[in-house]
């Protein structure tokens, strides 16, 4: 197939130029010429249409110097089918494909129509902790792992568990709060959720807030809770009230709280509190949104502020 | 279109004086127009997979900047039309497979060259064709669409689809309204929505629902408030965007962001002034181009981002962009009102 790929005097360059000013440009030159080599070759066996195992040697030596090229991943599964080839070791070759190439997404649509195929999970899980564990907000393998779940029924088994592991290493993780909600919340086959759920939810989002009060992520968990269960927002008065005043602006230690605050107030119809935490975001704690928070404050001025 | 990164770098390093900090449109101009020249480097030939977007990205920034000759018409019409398959579906290159992405592509770019005619010169029955092979990938228990024939949806897809069946007055081939309802199924808790129903908010993925909402009309289902809340906390201290919580700022967030604030009427709830002074410092002011943010190198990619997202909040001399099209607002104007 290619003189290249055979000489291990090759086998060291790496496949992708990098951030900072590319491969040396002696490298560069040798390795286009491998690179165009094979995918001549690619070229005149779509043209023939062959599926045969050279086809997948060839396509793998593609994909190694180039795995965003979507057409050779495609050609590649039309030929595993067609060969009714081995799929647990299309896996196995894929693993340390997909490590090597973190950000690469046409790796996650191959792995999930091989999967779909083998039509089982095992070892899926595993693999998927292992890529979190070198890129822990990666979005093509959070979306892999939701498809994961929804599709062998995953929901009791072990993913709650695996998130709060996640995010007790970093609590600022967004990804896994998403998924979070997402095990919780997100099974359609779910009717509704008991009353004990939702309080370790609104306790689990808490002291995640305990722990870091300027942290996005639970505050926004924690008010989606309420719209899920239709709760108003002075359920978390006291709660808000711990982390900032509109009568001490000197011990703010969280705008997320007085945001919550101003709506609470709001509900209450107490105007003037509710103002001077919206003043507070939009002059001291929060000034790149201003008018943001100004517009907060012109709701307040409408008959329906309260809703 | 060439996607080599580089030469340069973005970010402004010497000791220039604040007033300085400016546009450097003929600059941006040549490092467009360079990249097709750059076929000697490796990087050229392993982003071919992506050469039709990358002439799109191109070709969108020289409209904004107010260059739209800056590019040769005819080849610019040649090199798409060499990309097109028999099944009305159009590869990054010629020899690539046909795929939603660059069908996308090729659409906008024939929009902007008002080329739909020539279209129809050089393949009889194009128009209806392209409109056929977006339509076919509609997935019609779940009304989102797919990629390609092989399935994999997003809606990123579902969004090229109806911003390329507008263009192409087409959107009667498919369901709108279930692909409406597919789109409040990625709404998530936090008021974001994401790739498909369940996925995490992802300022890329607000971009495509809330801009596949305004092209079927139905914008009233969003809770712009709440959503406008969740955007314009995605500007950070140094006036860059993110595009989730917690991630840094990218110039092509700039974009994504502010595209959809602007759609919801909301665009004023974030900081122009600082915003563009980011974008401004990601720029190569020797070479051309922009950089995702300041010392890394330019690409086409977040080069159009950039300008684009510079139009959004009316940076003086730049044509101005349509919010759900990324294309300037007189070529959307032009084609939308062809087919009135
Ligand atoms: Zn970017």
């Amino acid at each position: 197939m290619s003189k290249y790929s055979d000489d291990p005097a090759w086998s060291d360059i790496v496949p992708l130029p990098q951030d900072d000013g590319g491969p040396n440009p002696l490298a560069a030159i040798a390795y286009k010429d491998e690179y165009s080599e094979a995918m001549s070759y690619l070229r005149a066996v779509m043209a023939e249409n062959e599926m045969s195992e050279r086809v997948l040697g060839l396509t793998e030596h593609i994909i190694s110097m180039n795995p965003a090229h979507y057409t050779v991943w495609l050609y590649r599964a039309k030929c595993l089918f067609t060969l009714s080839s081995d799929l647990k070791a299309e896996i196995a070759w894929l693993n340390p494909t997909a490590l090597k190439h973190l950000k690469n997404y046409q790796i996650w649509h191959h792995r999930q129509t091989i999967i779909e195929k083998l039509d089982s999970a095992d070892g899926e899980v595993t693999f998927i902790s292992s890529m979190l564990e070198a890129d822990s907000k990666n979005y093509h393998v959070w979306s892999y792992r939701q498809w994961l779940v929804r599709r062998f029924d995953l929901w009791h088994e072990g993913e709650l568990e695996a998130v709060e592991g996640m995010l007790k290493e970093d609590v600022r993780n967004n990804s896994a709060w998403n998924h979070r909600w997402f095990v919780v919340f997100g099974n359609e086959k779910m009717e509704g959720v008991d009353d004990g759920v939702l309080e370790r939810e609104m306790d689990y989002a808490k002291a995640a807030i305990y722990m870091t009060p300027q942290n996005q992520s639970p505050w926004n968990y924690l008010r989606g809770l309420l719209r899920y269960a239709k709760l108003p927002a002075s359920t978390l008065k006291e709660f808000a009230l711990e982390f900032a005043s509109p009568e001490k602006p000197d011990e703010v230690h969280s705008s997320h709280a007085l945001d919550l605050l101003a709506d609470i107030y709001a509900e209450e119809e107490n105007k003037k509190e509710a103002e001077k935490a919206l003043d507070l975001l939009a002059k001291r704690f929060d000034p790149i949104r201003a008018n943001y928070w100004n517009y907060r404050k012109s709701l307040l001025e409408l008959p329906a502020a309260a809703s | 279109m060439s996607l080599v990164s580089g030469p340069g770098r973005g970010g402004i390093t010497d000791d220039r004086l604040p007033h300085e900090l400016r546009l450097f449109v003929d600059k941006h101009v040549c490092y467009i127009q360079s990249l097709d020249t750059r076929k000697d480097e490796l990087e050229y030939w392993l982003t071919e997979h992506l050469r039709l977007s990358g002439l799109y990205w191109g070709l969108t920034a020289l409209h904004l900047l107010g260059r739209p000759d800056g590019l040769p018409r005819n080849e610019v019409l040649d090199f798409v039309m060499s990309c097109m398959h028999d099944n009305g579906g159009f590869g990054a290159a010629p020899g690539h497979d046909a795929h939603m992405l660059y069908t996308i592509s090729a659409v906008q770019i024939l929009a902007t060259l008002d080329a739909f005619g020539e279209l129809e010169e050089r393949v009889g029955g194009g128009r209806q064709k392209i409109g056929q092979y977006i339509a076919s990938l509609q997935d019609t228990t779940t009304g989102t669409f797919a990629g390609d024939e092989w399935g994999e949806t997003d809606t990123r897809f579902l969004y090229g689809a109806l911003n390329a069946l507008s263009l192409l007055g087409l959107l009667d081939l498919v369901n709108i309204n279930q692909a409406v309802e597919h789109i409040q199924e990625c709404a998530n808790f936090d008021g974001g929505y994401g790739t498909s129903p369940g996925a995490e908010s992802h300022a890329g993925q607000i971009f495509t629902c809330v801009a596949a909402l305004s092209i079927a009309g139905r914008l009233d289902l969003v809770d712009r408030d709440k959503l406008g809340g969740w955007l314009s906390e995605r500007q950070l201290k140094n006036g860059g965007l993110n595009g989730r919580p917690e991630k840094k700022e990218d110039v092509c967030y700039s974009w994504w962001v502010a595209s959809s604030l602007a759609m919801i009427g909301r665009l004023h709830w974030i900081d122009a002034e600082k915003l563009t002074k980011f974008i401004l410092n990601c720029q190569d002011p020797e070479l051309g181009g922009f950089a995702d943010r300041p010392g890394n190198m330019v690409d086409v990619f977040h080069t159009v981002f950039g300008i684009a997202g510079l139009s959004l909040v009316k940076y003086a001399g730049l044509v101005e962009v349509d919010p759900v099209y990324c294309m300037p607002l007189a070529v959307t104007k032009r084609a939308l009102g062809k087919l009135k």
